[in-house]
């Protein structure tokens, strides 16, 4: 086993865990958005599997992955606003809209799939070419690093550039700062006369293109197929991640690169056959975030009114 | 609204004015929450229309072979029946614990620990016992194995404050993954290619109700479990202190309700309720474990509660509901082509519209006078 470990392998690893954290972090970096508005979005994982579908169907369709990027983005922002209606406007029980979006992507993607391709089930579903990598001059002929960070998905670097723009707008703009208000005290918020319930449509819709994005990475980096719950749960590693990244973006990214080494790791030992308990590597992310979560609880950056509707109203 | 356009008066100098305004009920009642459920059905049925037309059938046709797939005959009754029996038991288990206003989100993951702790007993006493004592020591070690893992976030509440939400969905993974570890190692059948458990030994398997159909003891099982819970929410001193820590957990502390107690209780309690669904899910339908068992009765059950208002006989007939959109979209698909799929697309519009239709009626149109 031990010359495995080989440059090559290593930077194939290291590669690896990038290109698997980019749909998560992407979704997660969109949670971060909406959560520190105040709303818990747990529908996280049906606005990806829209994302990765609308993807699709236009990049099928039109011949461009842009335009299906494009349309991703849109569908997942229309989810958003549908969220941000019912949890900012009609004040509903966001866990439960997150939960009814969730299924209700799961069973209409899966309904407009089959609908669209009558190859569901078979041995050969129907394939688009993928976006290529973009190799970074000069950058990606660094030995090692260049592989790793400079050869990856357009899309990949987008999510890497959102990170310090998340820090930035959150910590050093009157925006971010208004914006943790709300997610932490909105009636202080409300008494300064900002528009809050505007500001909380924003960030949802936000995240749902965030998460539309994320989605389709799935289908139009990764894979070039769309196969019913592609997604498999990606959806709520982000929201795992929010909370193990303690709200914070460069934390997040920390643990977006964190579950994508996991990941990585496990497919890497597989392709060479070695013999890993690869289940349970790939269900620790979920154990470590319960972890995380206990013992972040006193430090914890959790804006105080998550999920939690504010009524002007009442006291 | 009094902001209508003032109208200079007469001799008197007043002139009533009458306009719409849109005020809040003093209180919903109970036939305005029956109607909200009727609302938001009425519309997921335009959607399923639609969406049935959209899928190039025809709406009159697809909704007759739904109804026969799910009414036509004895046998396909008792298949509804069949169908609505996990789902009632995991509605139940979100019923307990959103009564005492915990997030259970976890059923899911806690119908699959009790499925494994049933197939765990079946396979390691299957030899020594008979029928009679295995099945009730089956659906015990369920009811352990489910009530341990919906336990546990209600102990990370109780304990250190952790969101029993957040960690009952993180649950849901880890024993799925769990499932999948074992199911590829100790558990795996070595005579099959598949990834499955071993059959469980015949005398676990629960014993049919009706001859010619695949209605087992657990829909048994599943209605004494409804009529419990309505026992123990609204004829216990126990139910009565859930009840009272989910209106108000604060004035529940003060009249001397341990909260931190009722935390874990009712968690473990809604697990095990789910972890019996897994124990009456597997040993009566499918024998054995693979990773595909759940098809998302956790989930389902979450809506089934909510539309049955948090009420054993609410869930009872939404379960019945439900049982009967399974069944009927699987033989709308056989007959039209409609893909089953739309069963979970109307699952989550019909929760959207509940809880859009739910805000509505607490809302009332009245003619008032406005006086200038």
């Amino acid at each position: 086993m031990s010359e495995l470990w080989d440059v090559a392998f290593i930077a194939s690893l290291l590669a690896g865990m990038v290109r698997l954290a980019t749909p998560i972090l992407l979704a997660a970096l969109g949670e971060l958005i909406t959560e520190r508005a105040g709303i818990l979005n747990l529908g996280v994982e049906g606005m990806m599997l829209t994302g990765a579908l609308v993807g699709f169907l236009v990049a099928y369709g039109t011949g461009s992955l842009w335009l299906g990027t494009a349309a991703a983005v849109l569908c997942g922002g229309l989810l958003g606003l549908l969220m941000a209606f019912m949890a900012a406007t009609l004040k509903v029980d966001q866990i439960l809209v997150g939960l009814a979006l969730n299924l209700l992507a799961l069973g209409s993607t899966t309904f407009a799939y089959r609908l669209a391709f009558k190859d569901v089930g078979t041995q050969n579903p129907t394939t688009i070419s993928t976006f290529g990598t973009v190799k970074v001059p000069g950058l990606a002929d660094i030995p090692l690093l260049g592989e790793v960070l400079f050869s990856q998905h357009a899309l990949t670097y987008l999510a890497l550039l959102v990170v310090p723009a998340a820090y930035f707008f959150l910590y050093h703009t009157k925006y971010g700062l208004e914006l943790r208000g709300i997610g932490d005290n909105p009636r202080a918020v409300d008494m300064r006369g900002v528009a809050y319930t505007r500001r909380q449509y924003a960030a949802v819709a936000f995240g749902g293109m965030m998460a539309g994005l994320g989605g389709a990475f799935l289908t139009l980096a990764a894979s070039g197929l769309f196969v019913p719950d592609i997604s498999a749960g990606r959806g709520w590693i982000a929201i795992a991640l929010v909370i193990f990244g303690n709200w914070q973006p460069v934390w997040i990214m920390f643990g977006a690169l964190f579950f994508g080494l996991i990941d990585s790791f496990q497919l890497s030992l597989q392709a060479v056959g070695v013999d890993v308990p690869h289940e349970l590597l790939l269900g620790l992310p979920y154990l470590l975030t319960i972890v995380a979560l206990v013992l972040n609880r006193r430090r914890t950056q959790m804006p105080l009114s998550l999920g939690i509707p504010y009524y002007r109203e009442s006291r | 609204m009094t902001d209508g356009q003032p109208r200079t008066g007469d001799a008197t100098g007043v002139i009533p004015l009458r306009r719409w305004k849109i005020e809040k009920r003093p209180d919903v009642g109970a036939w305005l929450q029956f109607l909200a459920i009727l609302l938001a059905l009425a519309a997921a049925f335009i959607v399923s229309a639609a969406l049935i037309t959209i899928a190039g059938a025809d709406v009159g046709k697809a909704a007759l072979a739904a109804f026969k797939g799910a009414f036509g005959s004895l046998k396909s009754f008792a298949e509804t029946l069949l169908q609505s029996t996990p789902i009632l038991l995991t509605g139940l288990a979100v019923t307990v614990a959103f009564r005492a206003r915990l997030f259970n989100i976890g059923a899911e993951g806690q119908f699959l620990a009790g499925a494994m702790g049933a197939v765990w007993v079946s396979l390691a006493f299957g030899d020594a016992l008979p029928s009679g004592l295995l099945i009730p020591l089956t659906m015990l070690g369920a009811l352990a194995t489910g009530g341990l893992w919906g336990g546990i976030p209600g102990l990370l509440r109780a304990r250190y404050g952790t969101s029993e939400i957040i960690v009952t969905v993180m649950m849901n993974f880890v024993i799925y993954f769990l499932l999948a570890f074992l199911l590829g190692d100790v558990w795996r059948d070595p005579s099959s290619f598949f990834l499955q458990t071993p059959r469980m030994p015949e005398a676990a398997h629960l014993p049919k109700l009706i001859a010619g159909t695949r209605l087992h003891l657990g829909f048994i099982v599943a209605l004494a479990a409804a009529a419990l819970v309505y026992v123990l929410l609204w004829r216990t001193a126990l139910g009565y202190e859930i009840r009272a820590v989910g209106i108000n957990a604060t004035a529940a502390t003060y009249k001397g309700i341990d909260v931190a107690k009722i935390t874990v209780l009712v968690m473990a309690l809604s697990g095990a309720i789910a972890g019996l669904s897994g124990a009456i899910e597997i040993p009566g339908l499918h024998q054995r474990l693979t990773l595909d068992t759940s098809t998302g009765v956790g989930f389902t059950g979450i809506i089934i509660a909510m539309l049955g208002r948090l009420h054993p006989l609410g869930v009872v007939l939404a379960a019945f509901f439900f049982g009967a959109s399974v069944t009927g979209t699987s033989a709308m698909q056989i007959a039209t082509g409609v893909p089953v799929a739309i069963n979970q697309a109307i699952q989550g519009i019909i929760l959207i519209f509940l809880l859009i239709t739910d805000v509505l009626v607490r809302y009332r149109l009245r003619r008032i006078e406005v006086h200038v």
